[in-house]
């Protein structure tokens, strides 16, 4: 799994198609992210984002009569071979959910999970783990005094730093967000936005919203979904303003969705 | 009543339904108050000292005892009293009735005494001569001279039991040998020439032990005979008014005189009673002394038996909830657990005797234990037997308990270690069985709580009326599982249906059965405070 290559294909999916049971849900998606940036995926509910998102880690595993043909490619592998050690690609690719889930441990235990996890005992490297991590996702002025509170106690958008943090101390290449802000208020998701944006130059990122203000302002490439079909992938910016597809742009004007 | 529903103001008329649902509640809770009530008050009438009144007869009798109970008499006017008069040893009779007008004067002085003693219950009556231990004649006013030499015999008693367990220790070498002589004697080949040189080599050993350890017996013999000849020596000879009754000191237990206690004497004297009861060995069939041994059987049976059933219950659930495949076989185990949990305990009784005892104890002694054969050494019933059938009857309270703990945990937190790259096993581990730990500990409180009260399924499995030595002790291995035991739940049924004289037991039986609904709520009790204290360290700074 070299990052290094010389075509760095670092998310791709390949004529993908995905059913629940007798359902299909992804129809024939083939879809190259771009490295270090920013993409998001938007369409209206129940389109098959989340579930596309779900299939870079192999989240969709933990789901009964899920089934899958196609391809899915992190850094040019198949994410599906049968010789993938799945924790391992779980720690190269990060996820964030829609709720935050803190566990309900200290903060830095929720942030040293991972590693922990991975057989890391040194404790001087679990605490260098967790600062780096803090203060990778912002957090690290607002809680270094109660590292050893529990997690349960933060905010909202606190706890969801914390598992942006979390994700972070596992030094993933990727990060998936499932639609990390939709149960925040404005302020904690400006903050989260903002962590985003530093944080693209570092890793790539795929980012499932439901908020176009917020596809607009962090994405740098966006793809539209619709009844698990993309309708349209490209820039940001060109889709919001002269998008191709008609139903992109009734999508994104409010006409439906 | 459609008018005033027009308003959003006044009292709201309650439904018949809540009026109905409160009714049953308090209703319930008075029947729970009067069952412990009815309980714990025939329970301290046992312990209670109970003023002793002289009866002077029109007949010219006279009896000494308490007055037990007064009812109308069943035969025309008037009333009748009973009196408890002990001394059954005179006539046979502990208790009468006697009608008011046969009473010709009744006073309660408070020289009359009540003597506890190891035989034929307690003597009611008048202190009318008191030899001490050297055969030497006390005045039976004084009553310090009196304790004094209670007192003594009290410390004769205790050098007593001390003696004869040293005499013991110092026995075992020979003991052992006896035991192994008498295997061999018994085995199948006994008339072999290898046994039989075996049996002659043992022999010899026998009498060289022997005469080492010989001196040593002798002098424990002889100090054990003259603290006998000491105890015989000390004597009361009480007058109980329809016969005197001469107790010799050994066979004292207690001496009082209640009608010279204060309120606070006769409450303290209620508390000592108390705690005897629960420290000293059953006596006379069970029927008098304390229930030692039952409560220690009791305790530890719901011991072994939540350490068999924790790991077991909890495995199951564990992989009914985390790695079963979801479908009709799982449906039919979860069925099945929750019907097993409605079998008849004495179904689990015999499930216990023809598995455990006959099949698993029945096989272990032909491979281990041939030579004792026919005598069975663990196909017969005993503590460990008993609480693996016990384990078994809680086996579904923890499964489903566990199981709803385990599912209770948030998939998010599922999840979020999943997508972390923690395997399932980590998982557990670390998030799941932590966070179902409060549900998984209610199904051991409801477990324990069940299996210290059952009491049918060890009726075949082990439990008894009297066990010579308790299954735990201080000579190796210490917990001796194959041994029986005594039980509360029994010694209850027992002692109140089986004894020779249930008239006499019946407030024993009460003490009992309080001492038994008190380790279910101690036990209880002890299991919710660790559930909160888990609870609490789990969440964490959030409480």
């Amino acid at each position: 799994m070299s990052s290094h290559n010389t075509t760095p294909t670092v998310l791709a999916s390949e004529n993908l198609d995905l059913y629940y049971g007798e359902t299909q849900a992804l129809k024939k998606i083939s879809l190259t992210m771009p490295e270090r940036k920013v993409t998001a995926l938007i369409g209206p509910s129940g389109c098959g984002k989340s579930t596309y998102l779900r299939c870079f880690n192999r989240m969709n595993d933990t789901i009964e009569g899920v089934r899958l043909e196609g391809k899915v490619l992190v850094e040019g592998h198949d994410v599906n071979a049968r010789e993938v050690d799945l924790e391992r690609l779980r720690t190269r690719v990060g996820m964030v959910f829609q709720k935050s889930n803190p566990f309900p441990m200290t903060i830095a235990d929720n942030i040293t999970y991972g590693p922990r996890m991975a057989g890391v005992k040194n404790k001087a490297r679990l605490e260098e783990i967790t600062e780096k991590a803090l203060r990778q996702a912002d957090l690290w002025n607002e809680v270094k005094d109660r590292l050893s509170e529990s997690a349960l106690g933060l905010s909202g958008g606190q706890q969801q730093r914390v598992c942006i943090a979390r994700t972070l101390a596992n030094e993933p290449h990727i990060i998936l967000l499932d639609e990390p802000a939709s149960a925040l208020d404005p302020i904690s998701t400006a903050k989260i936005e903002e962590t985003l944006a530093h944080l693209k130059e570092r890793y790539t990122i795929v980012i499932v919203t439901h908020n176009l203000q917020q596809a607009a302002r962090v994405a740098d490439v966006t793809a539209f979904f619709m009844l698990g079909e993309v309708i349209e992938f490209g820039d940001t910016t060109t889709m919001f303003t002269n998008p191709a597809n008609s139903m992109t742009e009734e999508y994104i004007t409010g006409r439906f969705g | 009543m459609a008018h005033s529903r027009n308003h959003i103001h006044g009292a709201p008329s309650p439904s018949p339904g809540i009026w109905a649902s409160a009714l049953a509640t308090g209703i319930i809770l008075t029947m729970l108050a009067v069952l412990i009530g009815i309980v714990a008050f025939n329970a301290f009438g046992w312990f209670w000292p109970a003023e002793i009144t002289e009866v002077n007869l029109i007949d010219g009798s006279r009896v000494i005892g308490p007055a037990v109970q007064t009812e109308a008499r069943p035969s025309g006017a008037g009333e009748r009293t009973k009196f408890k008069i002990g001394s059954r040893d005179i006539d046979g009779r502990d208790f009468r009735w006697i009608d008011d007008d046969q009473i010709e004067s009744l006073q309660s002085p408070s020289e009359l005494v009540r003597v506890e003693r190891s035989e034929y219950g307690d003597v009611f009556g008048r202190l009318t001569k008191i030899n001490d231990t050297t055969g030497r004649s006390l005045d039976p006013s004084d009553t310090r001279a009196l304790q004094a030499m209670l007192q003594h015999g009290q410390d004769l008693r205790r050098q007593r039991r001390n003696l004869l367990e040293e005499r013991e220790t110092i026995r075992r070498p020979l003991t052992r040998i006896e035991e192994k002589l008498a295997l061999k004697e018994r085995s199948a080949n006994a008339q072999s020439p290898e046994t039989l040189q075996e049996i002659d080599a043992l022999e010899i050993r026998r009498q060289k032990v022997e005469a080492r350890l010989l001196p040593k017996l002798d002098g424990t013999d002889r100090a054990v005979a003259d603290i006998d000849a000491e105890l015989e020596r000390g004597l009361l000879v009480i007058d109980t008014g329809r016969g005197v009754v001469t107790v010799a000191l050994a066979d004292v237990i207690n001496v009082g005189f209640p009608n010279d206690l204060s309120f606070g004497g006769q409450v303290r004297e209620t508390l000592k009673r108390g705690v005897e009861f629960l420290v000293a060995e059953p006596r006379e069939a069970n029927t008098e002394g304390g229930i030692y041994p039952a409560l220690f059987g009791t305790v530890l049976l719901v011991l072994l038996m939540t350490l068999a059933v924790v790991p077991l219950g909890v495995v199951t659930a564990v992989y009914m909830t985390e790695y079963a495949r979801k479908g009709w076989l799982l449906n039919l185990a979860t069925q099945a657990v929750h019907n097993l949990a409605g079998v008849p305990s004495i179904v689990f009784g015999m499930f216990g005797l023809g598995f455990f005892i006959y099949g698993v104890g029945g096989t272990l002694d032909r491979w281990f234990y041939a030579e004792s054969l026919p005598t069975p050494t663990l196909g017969t019933g005993g503590i460990l037997w008993a609480s693996l059938t016990l384990a078994l009857l809680t086996l579904p309270v923890v499964v489903v308990a566990s199981r709803e703990g385990l599912l209770a945990v948030p998939r998010d937190w599922r999840d979020g270690s999943r997508a972390l790259g923690s395997t399932q096993w980590q998982t557990l581990r670390t998030i799941i069985l932590p966070a179902a730990m409060p549900g998984i500990l209610t199904g051991v409180i409801l477990a324990i709580g069940r299996a210290a009260g059952e009491v049918a399924p060890l009726m075949l499995t082990g439990a008894v009326k009297l066990a010579p030595s308790l299954p735990l002790d201080g000579s190796a291995p210490f917990l001796h599982l194959d041994r029986k035991f005594m039980h509360l739940g029994f010694h209850i049924y027992d002692v109140s249906m089986q004894s020779p004289n249930v008239e006499a037991a019946k407030p024993m039986a009460f003490a009992t059965t309080l001492v038994l609904l008190a380790l279910v709520a101690g036990l209880n009790l002890g299991a919710i405070v660790i559930r909160r204290r888990l609870q609490k360290a789990y969440r964490g700074g959030e409480v």
